[in-house]
């Protein structure tokens, strides 16, 4: 046992070493083999899919301005594809089986190739079936051709992964039979009892019918549970390493590459300014935590000034699990593991968006209608020297996944990010579109406005317009909504400095607004990041009608 | 207090920074690194205070971009008096601010409020808003003789007499800009 664990370190320390050096070597060429894998958590090993041997899969690195040509080689037997998330580029390398392209044949190898006009940090997976969850996923990293607004002197990606005893295909078919097969969090008849003596028989019998009504429980906030969060690769036990000299700047490069599961990140003892969103740069933010939600990525620079071990904490949002990793300045050295939030979150009437608690009073700032009840709990929380914290606009009021720090600091907000650089001039939008995200629990399906993928007209955009998405969340779920192709302008009410991003997060009883400049002709892919939300239906294609012809593209394996 | 060694050096210290205080027509009251009030004079005795042109031997260029200085550290003797010739090419607002570590430190919970408070934005001062009381008897006004905040495309001057030894940094504490690397050190000879 306890050489094994020396062993895991050792392995973390490796991996550490590889991902420092793999930094100086720029290449616009790459040859990726997709194989079966073995993934080994240091509790369980499964068979999974990687790239080049391994999951993840080698980080590619390339500058603005390359072009980059990416052979990639299918050794399994079974269909297979790669997405550069968040790359624009020509929507036939874009590698979405049936809307960019027909996928790569089990022994086929398909040449992607597309100019690199962009920089940031962003990430890869396969498109095809389940094999995402199931270890087929990378980091992208883009320098850009000028000097970065900000300074640092060492950086690490740090790939955040729910990695799943039990693979995509099995999990889809468990959820279809049992939505709640994987919710080890079911409210109890003690539970019951605790809540008729707390709030009476009526409202809790109330409550419960509509929770009976929406085919969903409170504790639906993380479908999948029972995975070992990953970092690069490594489990907590394994605890992936990144040195550090005292005193340097480090940029810490993070993706959720995970299938289902959204992560709460913090570092005790240091502050995160939070530099990056989605590949682009913002306006540097100091946070003391932030929440990441599936195939986002957040940039941020830490500067630890002690000689010891700090400790990646990045706990679930459902707090059902976590993933760890330490920053150190010694090889062997190893943070310890703060103690965990036992403050599981129940999702409330807010997020249902029927609060009966505060009918009418649903402004933003309006907090009569929160339920303390839920977050009474939270550990180490230190009220003491604080104002009221202003409330998250992006959260429904009285929602039960308003997320708080534990050190009682700042939490990131989408309405604290702000374009560093916007990529478009502001302007208003030429039409709106309403997508009302729509599931039914009670048979695992998802949708958008009712309908799923395979019964759905595509979306019509024309190029050159300015389209304005209304997501209003009709769900219990947080929904990470991912447009391929072209950017989606977030609205955080900041006008020209709206953040740009690839993915948008819309928390259940909410409504939010993102924006496209139609810029890229071609067919799309638009849908729900979580795994099995998009396999079951909560999927759209988008045809960009109209603008420069496409050039043919050459590609001699197909 | 700061370490003087000396009762002379001391005394030199403190005529220089009166020397220094007559020679701008500022406010007499000269602030730290910003406008934290109450240490004043000991900040000042750690850093230096403002310099008469004639004392002047050398400028110093500095520009200013998003977010970054193009200098990584000022070299300078002990007890020089330097013109610093200062402008702003990014696209944001920039400061440039002499002072120890900790005043900085301080500047930048001042700088977080005025941002909160609307007085500064990315890329504009609302100087009206700067002027406006805190409700504590002091503005955000930002006229510290040892600083200035600049809007996009303008310029500035500061003449700065540096004590005898002293551990500096100049540095921007426009929220997140510090941290972003926006800084440098200030090493005496």
């Amino acid at each position: 046992m306890k050489q094994k664990f020396v062993r895991s370190i050792l392995s973390g320390m490796l991996a550490a070493a590889a991902i420092a050096m793999s930094s100086t070597a720029y290449a616009a060429n790459y040859d990726l083999t997709v194989d079966y894998v073995t993934i080994d958590t240091g509790e369980t090993q499964t068979r999974g899919i990687g790239y080049n041997g391994s999951s993840p899969g080698p980080t590619l690195r390339f500058t603005k301005g390359e072009t980059a040509t990416i052979r990639v080689t299918n050794n399994l037997d079974q269909p297979t594809s790669i997405h550069w998330h968040g790359i624009i580029l020509p929507y036939q390398m874009d590698g979405v089986p049936g809307i960019s392209f027909p996928g790569i044949a089990p022994g086929g190898t398909f040449t992607y190739q597309f100019p690199v006009q962009q920089s940031g940090t962003y990430w890869f997976h396969s498109h095809s079936g389940f094999q995402e969850p199931d270890g087929a996923y990378g980091a992208i990293l883009i320098a850009p051709q000028k000097r970065e607004p900000f300074k640092f002197d060492r950086e690490y990606v740090v790939v955040l992964k729910d990695k799943h005893p039990h693979s995509g295909a099995r999990i889809l078919r468990n959820l279809k039979m049992m939505p709640d097969y994987y919710n080890r969090k079911q409210r109890t008849l003690s539970d019951f009892i605790d809540d008729v003596s707390k709030n009476g028989l009526t409202p809790t019998l109330s409550e419960r019918g509509d929770w009976g009504k929406m085919r969903m429980t409170p504790t639906d906030i993380e479908d999948v549970q029972g995975f070992v969060g990953l970092i690069n690769g490594k489990s907590p036990r394994q605890n992936w390493t990144g040195l550090f000299k005292p005193n340097e700047r480090v940029r810490l490069r993070f993706i959720n590459a995970s299938a289902m599961t959204y992560f709460d990140v913090r570092i005790p003892g240091l502050t995160m300014t939070v530099v990056q969103a989605d590949g682009n740069n913002v306006q540097p933010v100091k946070v003391d935590e932030f929440r990441i939600s599936v195939a986002e990525t957040y940039d941020v620079i830490v500067q630890p000034k002690e000689e010891k071990a700090y400790g990646i904490m990045a706990q679930s949002m459902g707090r059902s699990g976590f993933a760890f990793a330490s920053l150190a300045p010694r090889v062997g050295m190893r943070a310890e593991i703060p103690p965990r939030r036992t403050d599981a979150p129940l999702l409330t009437m807010a997020d249902m968006g029927m609060d009966h608690s505060s009918m009418g009073g649903s402004g933003m700032d309006d907090m009569s209608g929160m339920d303390h009840s839920t977050m009474s709990e939270m550990a180490g929380m230190d009220h003491s020297g604080m104002g009221a914290p202003k409330a998250d606009p992006f959260y429904a009021s009285g929602s039960g996944l308003i997320p708080k720090a534990v050190n009682g600091g700042k939490f990131l907000s989408y309405s604290d990010l702000k374009a560093q650089k916007p990529l478009y001039a502001d302007r208003p939008a030429t039409r709106e579109i309403e997508l009302r995200l729509t599931g039914n629990m009670e048979r695992y399906s998802w949708s958008i406005n009712g309908i799923k993928y395979e019964d759905a007209e595509p979306i019509r955009l024309k190029y050159g317009e300015r389209v304005r998405f209304k997501f209003i969340n009709e769900t219990m779920m947080s929904h990470p909504m991912h447009l391929h192709g072209m950017w989606s302008i977030l609205d955080a009410g900041k006008g020209k400095w709206n953040p740009v991003k690839h993915t948008i997060n819309i928390n259940p009883g909410t409504t939010v607004y993102s924006e496209t400049e139609v810029d890229a002709p071609g067919e799309w892919a638009f849908h729900c990041h979580l795994t099995y939300h998009m396999a079951t239906g909560m999927f759209r294609k988008v045809i960009v009608e109209g603008g420069p012809a496409v050039a043919a593209l050459k590609n001699g394996s197909q | 207090m700061p370490k003087f060694n000396s009762p002379l050096m001391r005394s030199i210290a403190i005529s220089a920074f009166i020397l220094g205080a007559l020679a701008v027509s500022r406010a007499p009251a000269l602030a730290g690194a910003g406008h934290s009030g109450g240490h004043d004079a000991e900040n000042s005795l750690q850093i230096g205070a403002p310099g008469k042109m004639s004392d002047v031997h050398r400028t110093i260029k500095i520009t200013m971009e998003d977010n970054f200085y193009d200098k990584e550290k000022i070299v300078v003797r002990s007890g020089e008096t330097v013109r610093f010739l200062i402008e702003n090419k990014g696209e944001f607002v920039h400061e440039f601010n002499i002072g120890t570590a900790a005043m900085h430190a301080d500047h930048q919970k001042e700088m977080l409020i005025m941002m909160e408070h609307g007085a500064l934005e990315a890329d504009k001062i609302n100087m009206s808003m700067m002027k406006m009381d805190m409700g504590n008897g002091m503005t955000m006004n930002h006229d510290d003789p040892n600083s200035v905040l600049l809007e996009p495309g303008k310029t500035a001057e500061i003449i700065w007499t540096f004590p005898k030894e002293a551990e500096l940094e100049f540095a921007c504490n426009v929220p997140g800009h510090y941290e972003s690397g926006m800084m440098g050190k200030i090493s005496s000879q």
